[in-house]
């Protein structure tokens, strides 16, 4: 069975960058795969070797500008190949600058229907940037799919499928009818750091790029404005130099003197 | 205006009619939820279960509304969502403020914040205890509605559970990926004693190694922290993890690594190793409490 992945570049939390006015420099920012992604292209490798199939890779590029960000993106489309994907067809289009859920879903459902058809898509629980967690049933009612999300475990079974679900304070196992789409938790499996080797075959592997217009769809302008980062007031003092002692002694007369501890 | 609400459990319903309360000119207010019915909405659904198909075939009954608002639980939000595909309807997630029509949510994993227009027909999902009110459209009818959802429930296990309330300790110590066992975390209990405080963790602690709880998990997929001090402890400070801290008076890193982020989210940060560093702390606190 085919497993499709929807595979996000996210932006690398690690270096975010604001403009002077506060709002995010989307422009100065690389992008890394989205955390969970990984997970899900590692399951759908799971999946498809034991049901013999293939993983097929789809993305859209949502930020911007599209030019500068090219380079980041294949990079992570060739990571989610060397994680276990097999052939990649994405969105690169120089009209976009952002998307919002509804948009992004239309696309990833368009370049799904275009290419190859999967009966169970997968993708992660949450991404890193937007962290909205509702790609996976938007998707799945545009492309007429059921949908199981927040998946810790995930079993093919007589045509359909098994799924331990996460909803809180309780694990539900669910069985669902196929095609559908499955999103992960990032605990579902532990994936493994790419080898050198898959790393190189990555590179060999297909990898479509089309765009808005090839898909005939008319680029959106997303309502979203104003992106921010939040300002972290903290005082940041740093205590390394001195014996463990030392170095406690003056931990406890900080929080004394904050009157969070009291005597 | 027409809104349709969605929750699965009654402890919601003051979250979904303060946000609604806070929106001009609302008409009608129909509320879809698993749960015992309550609140003063126009009209009830009450379901087994809520699921996107379901609202989809309320909404073929109702008519279409002009926004729909859930809380965003994971159910709710697999439901909104999935209705706001089948409808081509705008979603907007986790919203945490609303001024006119323009709703607030957080980005970045919590690092940023982004602001979004709402031109109805749209569906949100409003995150809990962001907002709270009452509406004054009731005393609504109640309708209960047989279902035949695609996914099929067969077996459902309650989490264990400590039943300690982190979100409203005063004093957490945090611990994460830098204990090395299960048993060492006997640590930081001793510590949190000391203090007079709750031990949390971050994500992989309680979800992948199943050390602690789940209701310890501290993180924007967990539990938010508002005390007074907190305290992590061989936790890397991921933004996912420490943002949920954001409203705590002090925190304190203790990390072996200088380089770990967490020290840029810290009011006070020891370099030092925690196999060192907790004994000699838990010592001296004891020693200043008198404990
Ligand atoms: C969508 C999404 C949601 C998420 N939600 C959450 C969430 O709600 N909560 C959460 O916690 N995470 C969450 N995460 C995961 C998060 O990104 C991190 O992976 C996680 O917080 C890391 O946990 P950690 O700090 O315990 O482990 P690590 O990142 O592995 O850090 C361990 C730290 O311990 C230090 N250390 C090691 N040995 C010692 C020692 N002897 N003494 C002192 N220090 C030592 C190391 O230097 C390191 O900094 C989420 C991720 C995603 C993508
Ligand atoms: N632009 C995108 N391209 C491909 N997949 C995406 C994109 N945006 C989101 N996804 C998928 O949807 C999941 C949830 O994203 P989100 O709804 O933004 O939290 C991600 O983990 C990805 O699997």
């Amino acid at each position: 069975m085919d497993v499709g992945v929807a595979v996000k570049a996210a932006l690398d939390l690690n270096v975010l960058r604001s403009n002077p006015d506060g709002t995010v420099a989307v422009e100065n920012i690389p992008l890394v795969i989205s955390e969970y992604d990984r997970n899900a292209v590692y399951e759908a490798r799971r999946i498809a070797d034991s049901t013999g199939g293939r993983v097929i890779i789809y993305s859209f590029l949502t930020w911007w500008p599209a030019d500068r960000k090219e380079k980041d993106f294949e990079n992570v489309i060739r990571e989610a190949l060397a994680l276990g994907g097999d052939e990649a067809y994405v969105v690169v289009d120089p009209t976009v600058s952002g998307s919002e859920p509804r948009f992004t879903a239309k696309v990833l459902a368009s370049l799904i229907k275009k290419y190859g058809s999967p009966s169970l898509v997968l993708t992660g629980e949450a991404s890193t940037d937007m962290t909205s967690s509702s790609i996976a049933p938007y998707l799945a009612a545009t492309l007429g799919y059921t949908v199981v999300t927040f998946a810790r475990s995930l079993k093919v079974s007589n045509g359909g499928i098994v799924v331990e679900r996460d909803v809180e304070d309780y694990i539900e196992t669910v069985r669902a009818s196929l095609p559908a789409v499955v999103s992960v938790t990032g605990e579902i499996n532990s994936p493994r750091l790419p080898t050198l080797l898959q790393i190189r075959k990555a590179f060999r592997k297909p990898l479509v790029k089309t765009s808005l217009s090839e898909l005939g769809l008319s680029p959106m302008l997303p309502k979203y404005s104003d992106y921010r980062l939040v300002t972290v007031k903290r005082k940041r003092v740093v205590l390394e130099d001195g014996s463990p002692e030392e170095l406690v002694d003056k931990l406890v007369s900080y929080l004394v003197e904050e009157g969070v501890l009291k005597r | 205006m027409r809104v349709l609400a969605v929750s699965n459990s009654g402890k919601y319903y003051g979250d979904l009619e303060g946000f609604i309360s806070r929106l001009d000119g609302v008409e009608e207010a129909i509320l879809v939820t698993s749960d015992t019915p309550g609140g003063n909405f126009s009209k009830i659904y009450r379901v087994g279960d809520v699921y996107g198909d379901l609202l989809a075939r309320i909404l073929g009954e109702v008519g279409e509304p002009d926004l729909v608002v859930g809380i965003h639980t994971r159910k709710v939000l697999e439901a909104v969502a999935y209705l706001a595909g089948a409808r081509d309807m705008p979603i907007v997630t986790e919203v945490v403020g609303l001024e006119g029509m323009t709703v607030t949510r957080n980005i970045l994993s919590g690092r940023g914040t982004a602001k979004y227009s709402l031109s109805p027909p749209a569906a949100l999902t409003i995150a809990p205890g962001k907002f709270s009110g009452q509406l004054s459209l009731g005393p609504p009818e109640v309708m209960e509605l047989g279902e035949k959802p695609s996914t099929v429930v067969v077996d459902r296990s309650e989490k264990s559970r400590t039943g300690v309330d982190i979100e409203s300790a005063e004093i957490v110590v945090g611990v994460g990926r830098g204990f090395k066992e299960k048993d060492d975390l006997k640590l930081a209990f001793e510590l949190a004693e000391a203090l007079g405080g709750e031990v949390g963790c971050s994500r992989p602690i309680a979800a992948d190694y199943k050390w602690l709880d789940e209701d310890r998990w501290i993180g924007i997929s967990g539990k938010k922290l508002r005390g007074k001090l907190y305290i992590a402890v061989g936790i890397s400070g991921a933004p996912q993890h420490i943002m949920a801290a954001n409203d705590v008076k002090v925190i304190v890193a203790i990390n072996k690594d200088k380089n770990a982020p967490i020290f840029e989210y810290a009011d006070y940060g020891i370099v030092g190793d925690l196999y060192q560093i907790l004994p000699i702390l838990t010592r001296k606190v004891r020693e200043l409490r008198g404990v």
